[in-house]
């Protein structure tokens, strides 16, 4: 356990992610994010803001025989539509609502969320927050730079028709929240801010 | 749009509508209240102390719209948007056109976007050869089906299952089994995916504008609108300029209050906030005002303008729960729908769905930035009116209030009326002759509910001094020496008079020495109900000047305490004098239950126990509920003094249908409340349904009686004074034959 979060602080972001219907695992590094994805699928696509932050990421699919999508291309859309596993690094939790705060301006960074059957969403203990003011802070210390950011609870759902509640619509059918608890010889430095 | 008129017979016609809204608005209502439980218990405050933190944020804003839409302006330019003022839906559709047109874009992907409705740009387009697709699975529904929204949040929810099964299956072509909704929902993925890799233009429009960073929020569930936001090469938002907040800090406070308002959940799967263009997008934003101006500067309405569109308003409203939101409403659906309608669309558009309203305040409970709906709503009902825009029964609705306006021809009316009628009285109902019962349309407008039996005599000449044997003394005399004037409630005094004199006995026997104003005639109640409000602010102060004086008022008509605390201070709001006097009034003026259980008539427990033990039920007049913030008085009472077991009501508070005026108006709509009211009674398997508003018992008494059921509807004061110790029968002891069935 990370000692700067509080230990009621992730209970409370377990208790809120499990109840968003999402899977809460907590893991020591990088390497056990990469043996959850690919026990999932052996294709598995990476945000590219991930694959540049932490190259050490694909390296670790990749020898764990995983290949590895990267959507940086002319048209990413096509590259990962229907991907079945997906993998992104969240900018923090927050505890109140079980949500990820995930900062993905680009077109590339965006379809990996959005177009992939199982997102796995990656924060550190150290990056999860009490209540959505946390979110919002972060939110305006961007001090109105370009940007596109999300809150994500859940998989996507939709109860429109009877208010008969369905989960997997247009977004992910799962996903798994995965909390890095404790520095590992493969994690940045970023991790241990 | 097709005229209200059709709207709303197509509407009656289908039974799934109202099947399919009953059971949509008890889940909801359920969710609802456990969501909003957690949250008081999460923020360690009232539901009211946070809407009304929200609701100051929003006024706050618009006190100063210029500087946050120049702030707002500034920011999302500098983040790369293209922020452009836009007047009217014309002005907006054509703004929309130019960017389609520069784009060269003749597909539109279309996130859920209200605006989008209210300026109609999809017929717009489609006209000028454009195409545009929903991509939000409700609405997309409705576009296969060639319909509008009838709900702000939950757009197809008139349908049913099987209706929708019916459609997949015709237009795409392949079986579609209506118990597998999670198939029809996964169609969507696959039918809109093209469309949206294909698509020139998204369409999204904005749950709040970020003055401080330039952003927009956006919330959504189903992960539609991130993708119209982000794939197409041009991004275009349409929104009102009502939903700017000042900080990303406000933005979350309307987080923490819209899912849970909207669909009972604590926050939706995506609250996406968007700065500006992705790289290599082009980003619009067309800020919409048609009419949200003008709609600040009348203080009548201008709090309507803080609404976030989360539809609790339509969730709780029982016309609406009968007829949906193609008639309850216009673009805007539900209680907001109309007020804003008429700013939005015009007032002949409002003129027709405003008739639907039973003002029973529910709406304003739920409203999570404290919007004062129903009282608005009466202020669009009175535009409407002086407005001459036809509006169903209008005329004649004229003409009643004005004769209503004079007390001695409505005495001398109903006095001949009780005359005529006396060959029909039957078991307290007027029981009409079959070759007028059975005929059209009076079996189907008139027919669930028998008509009241009309007395001969009012109660007021029955309490002429002297008329009345004294009460046997109650042992506890909480009353003693005082002087109490009884306000009869007009309805009650002529057509049931068992009421007030009930109310009479029950204070004599606690030691009152009650005196009743022979020149006392209506609050003004149905008049302000009707929009006429200046008829409504001569009774109300023929009502005061009758009432003069420093002694208790008491009357057993809660509507009538609902007026004169609630709504005279709002009529008379620039008559200083009448105001002042309205609340002097209002200060001494007591309902009965609040006299005997908060005012000075509190009876000790056990002193009107009998020995019967037959359960009750009790409904709540919705707006002592709402309006007065009654909980369960009554209930505690009849426990406490009458020792009686009382089991709860399904939705006690709900309206029982006769509010405000529709039970004339719209028969059919004041029947399925009513209908749904009973089958609540129903399930209680109590025969005595014990209230204390003396519309909603003529109302109920009429319903149970054309229905054949076998319950007795009694005013609390019935009740009681059935267990005094010298009752008879006629005072509501559970022998008595004179009411219900």
């Amino acid at each position: 356990m990370n000692t700067t979060t509080a230990p009621n602080l992730l209970q409370r972001f377990a208790a809120r992610v499990t109840e968003a219907s999402s899977t809460y695992l907590e893991v020591a590094g990088w390497q056990q994010v990469v043996e959850h994805a690919g026990g999932y699928s052996e294709v598995v696509a990476i945000a590219p803001s991930l694959a540049a932050a932490q190259p050490e990421v694909r390296e670790l699919l990749e020898d764990a025989g995983v290949r590895v999508v990267v959507p940086d291309g002319d048209d990413p859309a096509a590259e990962v539509a229907d991907v079945p596993v997906a993998i992104v690094r969240a900018e923090m939790g927050v505890a109140e609502s079980g949500s990820l705060l995930v900062s993905e301006h680009a077109l590339g960074d965006r379809v990996v969320t959005m177009l992939c059957h199982r997102l796995i969403q990656v924060v550190a203990a150290s990056d999860i927050v009490d209540r959505l003011e946390g979110a919002a802070e972060w939110l305006a210390a961007r001090n109105g730079q370009p940007g596109f950011a999300s809150l994500m609870t859940g998989p996507s759902r939709t109860a429109d028709i009877e208010r008969s509640l369905t989960i997997g619509v247009q977004g992910p059918d799962e996903v798994d929240v995965l909390v890095l608890t404790a520095t590992d010889p493969t994690a940045t430095t970023e991790d241990d801010a | 749009m097709k005229p209200f008129d059709e709207r709303l017979d197509t509407a009656l016609a289908d039974d799934n509508v109202r099947t399919g809204l009953t059971s949509f608005q008890r889940g909801w209502r359920e969710s609802r209240d456990t969501m909003i439980g957690a949250l008081e218990e999460q923020e360690g405050r009232s539901f009211d102390e946070l809407r009304q933190e929200f609701a100051a944020i929003k006024d706050g804003v618009r006190d100063n719209w210029d500087h946050y839409i120049d702030r707002f302006t500034a920011n999302a330019t500098a983040a790369g948007a293209t922020v452009t003022r836009v007047g009217t839906p014309a002005e907006a559709n054509e703004a929309f056109v130019r960017i389609a047109r520069d784009a060269d874009a003749d597909l539109v992907v279309k996130g859920k976007s209200m605006v989008s409705e209210e300026i109609g740009l999809n017929h717009y387009l489609e006209d000028v050869g454009i195409t545009p697709v929903e991509t939000d699975l409700g609405e997309w529904i409705l576009q296969l089906a060639g319909e509008t929204p009838s709900h702000l949040v939950m757009p197809a929810i008139h349908k049913r299952k099987e209706q929708i099964a019916e459609l997949f299956t015709r237009v795409l072509e392949r079986e579609f089994p209506p118990d597998d909704i999670d198939r029809m929902v996964k169609v969507a993925r696959t039918e809109l995916r093209q469309k949206f890799l294909a698509s020139g233009i998204g369409l999204s429009g904005a749950n709040a504008l970020i003055a401080e960073g330039g952003s927009i929020m956006l919330i959504c569930n189903e992960g539609n609108n991130r993708m119209s936001v982000a794939l197409p090469p041009v991004h275009v938002v349409t929104v009102g300029i009502e939903k700017l907040v000042p900080t990303y800090a406000d933005a979350m406070k309307q987080v923490r209050l819209l899912a849970r308002s909207a669909t009972g959940q604590p926050i939706t799967v995506y609250t996406n906030f968007v700065t500006g263009p992705r790289p290599g997008q082009q980003q619009h934003i067309l800020l919409l005002d048609n009419g949200r101006t003008a709609m600040n500067e009348d203080p009548d309405v201008a709090a309507a303008l803080r609404c976030i569109r989360c539809g609790a308003c339509a969730n709780v409203c029982p016309p609406y729960g009968v007829v949906g939101g193609h008639a309850f409403g216009h673009v805007y659906t539900g209680a907001i729908g109309l007020v804003n309608t008429e700013f939005h669309h015009g007032i002949e558009e409002v003129a027709g769905p405003q008739s639907l309203c039973v003002s029973c305040g529910a709406c304003a409970q739920v409203c999570p930035t404290d919007i004062p709906l129903p009282m608005q709503i009466l202020e669009i009902r009175q535009d409407v009116v002086e407005s001459g825009a036809a509006v169903p029964g209008g005329r004649i609705a004229h003409l009643g209030i004005g004769a209503f306006g004079h007390r001695r021809l409505v005495d001398l009316g109903f006095r001949a009326l009780g005359i005529a009628t006396t060959p029909l009285r039957r078991d307290g109902v007027t029981k009409i002759p079959a070759i007028i019962a059975d005929r059209e349309p009076f079996a189907t407008r008139v027919g669930w509910r028998s008509p009241p039996a009309i007395p001969v005599r009012p109660a007021r000449d029955t309490l002429k001094r002297g008329k009345l044997a004294e009460p046997t003394p109650l042992d506890a005399q909480p009353l003693a020496g005082r002087r109490v004037q009884l306000f009869l409630q007009c309805l009650s005094d002529r057509m049931a008079p068992e009421i007030p004199i009930a109310t009479a006995k029950l204070l004599r026997a606690a030691g009152a020495h009650v005196m009743v104003p022979r020149e006392q005639h209506c609050c003004g109640l149905p008049a302000y109900d009707a929009g006429e409000q200046d008829a409504a602010r001569d009774m109300v102060r023929q009502t005061m000047q009758t009432l003069e004086g420093i002694d208790d008022v008491v009357t057993p008509a809660s509507s009538c305490l609902a007026m004169l605390k609630h709504d005279a201070p709002h009529l008379l709001r620039d008559d200083l004098d009448g105001l002042e006097r309205s609340q002097q009034l209002a200060g001494r003026t007591y309902d009965l239950i609040s006299y005997l259980t908060a005012g000075p008539g509190r009876l000790p427990a056990g002193s009107l126990d009998n020995g019967d033990r037959t359960p009750v039920t009790v409904h709540r007049f919705c707006q002592a509920s709402n309006t007065l913030g009654r909980r369960d008085a009554i209930e505690q009472l009849l426990r406490d003094v009458a020792g009686v077991p009382v089991v709860p009501l399904p939705e006690a508070s709900e309206c029982c249908g006769f509010g405000g005026s529709t039970s004339v108006r719209h028969p059919e709509v004041s029947a399925g409340i009513l209908d749904r009211k009973l089958g609540c009674v129903d399930r209680t398997e109590t025969s005595i349904l014990i209230t204390d508003n003396p519309g909603c018992i003529l109302h109920l008494r009429g319903g149970v009686h054309a229905s054949g059921r076998e319950v007795r509807v009694l005013h609390l004061a019935e009740y009681l004074a059935g267990r005094l110790p010298d009752a008879t029968s006629a005072d509501g002891s559970p022998d008595a034959s004179t009411n219900g069935a």
